[in-house]
């Protein structure tokens, strides 16, 4: 049996949280964003220290100096972004941080990987531990973390975000891993934006709420309902569809026989009609986040035309977006916030192509106070890092960057990818109102609720090629997954 | 699929493999148009003038993998050379030649190491600062002036001399080379630099002390920065304050032209001994060639324009071949 208790207070991430944890569980911390979750799970690596508060393993009161010491009692932390080193192998990254065989002559490489292959057999990873650990595929890289942990012999894995870049089939046998794992006593705390993720495999769940313990309890007690309630203040409003006009819809833009250079798309064709939003859905590595950036330029191909209201646009970046088109990508750190500049300046930054004279102080600070009160986007000013804002209102801002450029399509790619549940429900009611104004929305999305809820229309894509074109008013889940996941009808 | 095995490919040839090609190739050339080069009073030009820059170049190797740089390494070179002019009347040689690396090692590893590893500044900004520090100061020691001086057999060996058959700098730099290989392969500090080079956050979360590793690859550059200043001196009979200007660019395009990547966690020490032998050869072919000296800098720039060039191509290739490969596995 294994109790950790903890009261601390820090300037506001957490206050007096609290969380008991037993061997052999599944333990989900539930939570918005923002609620305090990461920080506890920090704090219990070791990676950051408490200002106040008690930690005990086994009844024993323990402290931790750097994530060292908490390796050498057993904790281990997966984090939510990967942290493998990628150009050093698989057997390297298994024993990051000196758990590498000592031989006579330094390091034994040919023992280290020998015992590197044991562990990811036990994760049922086989895998030449030789190899660059970037050659894997991502879902397998999560593997190799999980294995260094198992290799540092934890008895306790913290995941933070386990799931939030995989697709669903991925997501499955990761969880066939953590529950051998718990079988074998360890004892698992798991961090999920996803609710049918954490009814599906916790043991026990601990909600969190601005920066405050809320509750706790066995999964038997637990129902969706028991967690939004403790999770949000306010729940979200079921989604309201917004009637749709029955006028024949105008087209915006077409996709012609799009062939990707790399090979992750082959021969794609649809089209985008005013007003509307379509769905794309598909696993993990089915071409979808290079197909969108192939249609904005960003990425290269091979053959295949994008024309918007009937002009055919070159292959670029400033052609697209001239001819009204922007894209919201899919990883917000690498590709579409500056980490370092503010709130405002990340917001200005559509508006830096425009003539001189049509730029000015003043107008600008309306562009900014526009569009952050009609998207509600929760700062303290404007002035501040936009890394302060938390996920949601990041992809907010981020929203209405592309917005400013007036543009006749909106394409975004996994666009609350790691967004609590009240700030998706918001970005969800802004598409919803900018397709009623007229705009044509693209959703990537790797969550098949995101895509039930939000679309009027459905493609899917299956290893780089587009497998269905699916109206809203009769589809079924079922043939989603099934074209998503190329099974044969 | 199996991925077990896998033919060599360009992909996964390391990087220098190109230049040593190149190198070859030019060996020959140079063979047949130009009896004198393979002279051996030459070919022994050639090794001695690259043992410096090869000294210079497997410290700063180090400073680069793990994502960082080093250019005050040619101040410390002509700061080394004044320090032993100065020691070298007041006690034994030996004394001397060790007195000046160690003071060298610890002052300028400790400011780089101290600023950069446990403070986190930027390391272009700071070994900038101390680029100009140390030059500075060989500047306001000497006057100007250069110092010759009876420099003695063990000085002599190290920067120009022989040791047995063996020319004493080649000496130098096989121990060198072969004890940074090995601390790289099989030291767990050697893994680390790999580590912090390659993704500082994951090597922190794994419980590597990357302040100590960033910190610890300073005082190597700066000690080899030492080392190849007491060479110097060797090879000249006197300190200048002048030696070494520039050579930091030069040092860093031959590591580059090796396959080390300037934003960290990939290359090799063996790449960095054949990129900067390459960039000496050149440079002697092209002074035997009669081609002004202004043309080898031109040269220069050009070669490391089409390594990196070559570098991303293979990169591409490889990504390439990468996202095929995940397209066969989930078609199957």
């Amino acid at each position: 049996m294994l109790g950790i208790t903890k009261h601390f207070d820090a300037v506001k991430a957490l206050q007096g949280a609290s969380l008991e944890l037993h061997a052999g569980e599944i333990h989900t911390l539930a939570g918005e964003n923002g609620s305090g979750k990461s920080t506890l799970l920090k704090i219990l690596a070791g990676v950051i220290r408490p200002d106040d508060g008690k930690i005990a393993i086994d009844g024993s009161e323990v402290s931790f100096n750097g994530v060292r010491d908490a390796m050498s009692r057993g904790i281990s932390m997966v984090s939510q972004e990967l942290s493998l080193v990628p150009h050093l192998s698989i057997a390297e990254n298994v024993f990051l941080g000196h758990n590498q065989t000592r031989g006579k002559l330094g390091i034994d490489w040919r023992d280290t990987e020998k015992r590197a292959v044991e562990v990811l057999k036990r994760l049922n990873l086989n895998v030449n531990p030789k190899e660059e650990v970037s050659s894997l595929p991502q879902h397998e890289q999560q593997l190799v973390e999980i294995a260094r942990a198992m290799a540092a012999d934890s008895n306790i894995l913290l995941l933070d975000e386990p799931t939030s870049s995989l697709a669903p089939n991925e997501v499955e046998a990761l969880f066939k891993v953590v529950r051998q794992l718990r079988d074998e006593g360890v004892a698992i705390v798991m961090i999920s934006h996803r609710m049918s993720e954490m009814l599906d495999i916790s043991d026990r769940f601990t909600v969190l709420r601005d920066s405050k313990f809320i509750d706790t309890s066995p999964r038997a007690g637990v129902t969706e309902d028991w967690l939004i309630e403790r999770m949000v203040l306010n729940k979200p409003k079921k989604g309201i569809r917004l009637e749709k006009s029955t006028e024949k819809p105008e087209l915006v833009l077409e996709v012609k026989a799009m062939t990707d250079r790399g090979g992750a798309f082959q021969d794609i064709s649809f089209n985008l009609y005013k007003g509307e939003i379509v769905g794309l859905a598909g696993l993990a590595g089915a071409g979808r986040t290079e197909l969108v950036e192939a249609i904005v330029g960003l990425h290269p191909r091979k053959s295949g035309d994008v024309v918007v209201a009937g002009q055919t646009i070159g292959h670029s970046t400033r052609a697209t977006m001239n001819a009204g088109v922007a894209l919201v990508p899919d990883d917000r750190r690498e590709k579409s916030t500056i980490h370092d500049m503010s709130i405002r300046d990340n917001l200005l930054l559509a508006v830096h192509g425009r003539p001189q004279k049509q730029r000015s102080k003043k107008s600008e600070e309306k562009i900014v106070s526009d569009w952050v009160s009609k998207f509600k986007i929760k700062m303290s000013n404007p002035y501040a890092p936009i890394s302060s804002l938390s996920g949601g209102n990041q992809q907010k801002v981020v929203i209405a960057r592309c917005l400013e450029t007036k543009p006749k399509v909106l394409i975004l790619d996994e666009a609350t990818r790691g967004i609590d549940l009240g700030a998706k429900a918001e970005i969800y009611q802004i598409l919803r109102e900018l397709a009623a104004e007229g705009l044509a929305i693209l959703v990537v999305s790797s969550e098949l609720s995101e895509i039930f809820e939000i679309s009027d229309r459905v493609l899917v894509m299956h290893a780089g090629d587009l497998t269905a074109d699916l109206d809203r008013s009769n589809i079924e889940e079922s043939d989603v997954v099934s074209a998503a996941t190329g099974a044969k009808k | 699929m199996s991925r077990v095995f896998k033919l060599p490919r360009l992909s996964t040839m390391p990087a220098w493999f190109g230049v040593l090609v190149l190198e070859i190739i030019l060996l020959i050339v140079m063979a047949i148009t130009q009896p004198v080069f393979f002279s051996s009073s030459n070919i022994s030009n050639i090794v001695r003038s690259s043992a410096i820059p090869i000294i210079l170049g497997i410290g700063m190797t180090f400073t680069i993998l793990t994502g960082g740089i080093d250019l005050s390494v040619g101040s410390v070179l002509a700061f080394t050379g004044i320090l032993l002019s100065g020691f070298i009347t007041q006690m034994p040689r030996t004394s001397a030649v060790l007195l000046s690396i160690v003071i060298t090692t610890i002052v300028v590893g400790g400011i780089n190491g101290l600023l950069i590893g446990k403070l986190g500044l930027n390391s272009f900004v700071v070994t900038l600062g101390t680029l100009g520090i140390f030059r500075g100061i060989a500047y306001l020691v000497t006057n100007g002036t250069t110092r010759s001086m009876d420099t003695g057999s063990l000085i002599n060996t190290l920067g120009d001399g022989n040791f047995g058959p063996v020319p004493g700098p080649l000496l130098v730099v096989i121990v060198v080379a072969a004890l940074s290989i090995w601390a790289l392969k099989s030291t767990y500090f050697g893994r680390d630099v790999y580590a912090v080079g390659g993704n500082e956050f994951a090597a922190r979360l794994a419980g590597v002390y990357t302040s100590r590793v960033k910190m610890t690859v300073y005082f190597i550059s700066a000690l080899l920065a030492a080392l190849a200043g007491i060479m110097q001196v060797g090879r000249l009979q006197s300190a200048a304050p002048t030696a070494g200007a520039g050579i930091e660019l030069a040092v860093v395009a031959g590591v580059l032209l090796g396959g080390t990547r300037l934003s960290g966690g990939v290359g090799s020490i063996t790449g960095t001994v054949i990129g900067l032998l390459f960039l000496q050869t050149v440079s002697n072919s092209l002074t035997i060639q009669g081609v002004s000296s202004y043309w080898q800098q031109v040269v220069t720039g050009v070669l490391l324009g089409a390594a990196v060039l070559f570098d991303r191509f293979r990169v591409q290739y490889s990504g390439r071949r990468k996202s095929r490969e995940e397209n066969n596995v989930t078609k199957e």
